[in-house]
């Protein structure tokens, strides 16, 4: 007898991350790099494959480890582990994509202390197999480039008028500068908490 | 005990191993952000000194067109145009501002500026980096230094448009050329 989909295990992971679990709507993690990095649709991607990299590789790291990582030092684990790779997105970055890897500034090195790994990796990683860990990581990584790069094509175009660089505005569109400064991001990560969270009451259970 | 020595035994072997991907992709990466940094170097000189150039041909229009003189412990630029360009750095509003600047042979009259790093507010003092705002300071003189004015108040040859609403990164802008002009004006004199 077939399986129901929406019974299966690795679905229910998928769906946590990508909606039910949503990082930065459900758990609110990872918002100061939300906040930081969603002003330009490119800043938001490449930081958003930055995010995956790593979630990626601590997950399969912790998780294949899970039963040898001593429960006392399990946090250094974690840390030694993001910390690693983020230092190799950082120098990606650094080498191939220098524009971009300026426009994120700190932010990029800051992924060691973006809390949706971390948590993952605790909440998550530590107890799973491998297989449902790296559908896990996709997942909220995945969640995270999407809401990122939502918030950045909304602040781009008011702010610059442009995606991805391109002029979608027309010529005589003023541009609204905050939209592009720190309060812009505020608004915006509000309405789309405001809007996520009531779309998800309303689904039913 | 046991339990100590095997976590210390964990921490160890996996801190070794990701050291080894580290010092392997700094291996890998370092002549490349090393070589990035020198282009965009050139090119940002290049650029202040108003020389054509393809992307992929910085490096030989470089050598071809400029030499490269240390005087008085500052690194001139030397194009064959009969100009002259520098780095400046200082302070902006929120953080340091790099650039170039290209002047006639005689340090007195300025032929062009990039700014090669800003951190001003996108929008409001990044404006300083614009090209349209940069080719204002075409032409103008310090005599003896440069002086901020009114948006489109600028008249004498020192006088330079502040822009609304970035008059403290226009400032700071102004201050860095000052202060770095009178150092390599003098080192250029000196000897």
């Amino acid at each position: 007898m077939a399986v129901k989909l929406s019974n299966t295990r690795s679905y229910n992971t998928v769906m946590d991350g990508l909606w039910r679990d949503h990082p930065i709507s459900s758990m609110v993690l990872g918002i100061c790099s939300a906040l930081a990095v969603s002003n330009k649709v490119e800043n938001a991607l490449a930081m958003g494959a930055g995010v995956i990299f790593v979630l990626l590789a601590t997950g399969i790291i912790v998780s294949v480890l899970r039963k040898l990582i001593p429960r006392r030092v399990r946090i250094i684990t974690y840390m030694v582990t993001i910390a690693s790779f983020t230092i190799i997105v950082d120098r990606y970055l650094d080498a191939f994509y220098p524009e971009i890897r300026e426009a994120i500034g700190p932010y990029a090195g800051l992924i060691i202390t973006n809390c949706i790994i971390m948590g993952r990796a605790e909440a998550f990683y530590i107890q799973n197999n491998p297989f449902q860990s790296i559908l896990d990581a996709l997942a909220n990584g995945v969640s995270y480039t999407y809401t990122l790069t939502s918030m950045a094509l909304i602040r781009e175009l008011l702010g610059f008028g442009t995606v991805l660089g391109f002029r979608i505005m027309p010529e005589g569109f003023t541009p609204w500068v905050v939209m592009v400064m720190a309060p812009g991001a505020f608004f915006v990560l509000a309405v789309f908490l405001w809007v996520t969270r009531t779309m998800a009451r309303v689904e039913p259970e | 005990m046991k339990e100590k020595l095997l976590m210390v035994i964990f921490l160890l072997v996996l801190g070794s191993i990701l050291t080894t991907a580290l010092v392997a992709v700094n291996y890998y990466t370092k002549p490349i952000i090393e070589k990035n940094e020198e282009l965009k170097l050139k090119r940002n000189i290049l650029r202040a000194l108003k020389l054509d150039f393809q992307e992929e041909e910085i490096e030989e229009v470089f050598e071809e067109n400029v030499t490269v003189k240390e005087k008085g412990g500052r690194t001139f630029f030397i194009a064959r145009t009969e100009k002259v360009a520098f780095l400046f750095e200082g302070s902006g509003l929120w953080g340091p501002i790099r650039g170039a600047i290209a002047m006639d042979t005689a340090l007195t009259t300025i032929d062009g500026i990039t700014i090669i790093y800003q951190e001003e507010t996108p929008g409001l003092g990044s404006r300083i980096a614009e090209r349209e705002y940069l080719d204002k300071f075409i032409g103008k003189k310090f005599s003896p230094e440069l002086e901020l004015t009114g948006e489109g108040k600028a008249v004498e040859e020192n006088e330079i448009d502040a822009i609304t609403g970035a008059t403290l990164s226009s400032d700071a802008l102004i201050r860095i050329l000052n202060n770095n002009y009178r150092e390599y004006n003098e080192a250029f004199k000196g000897e």
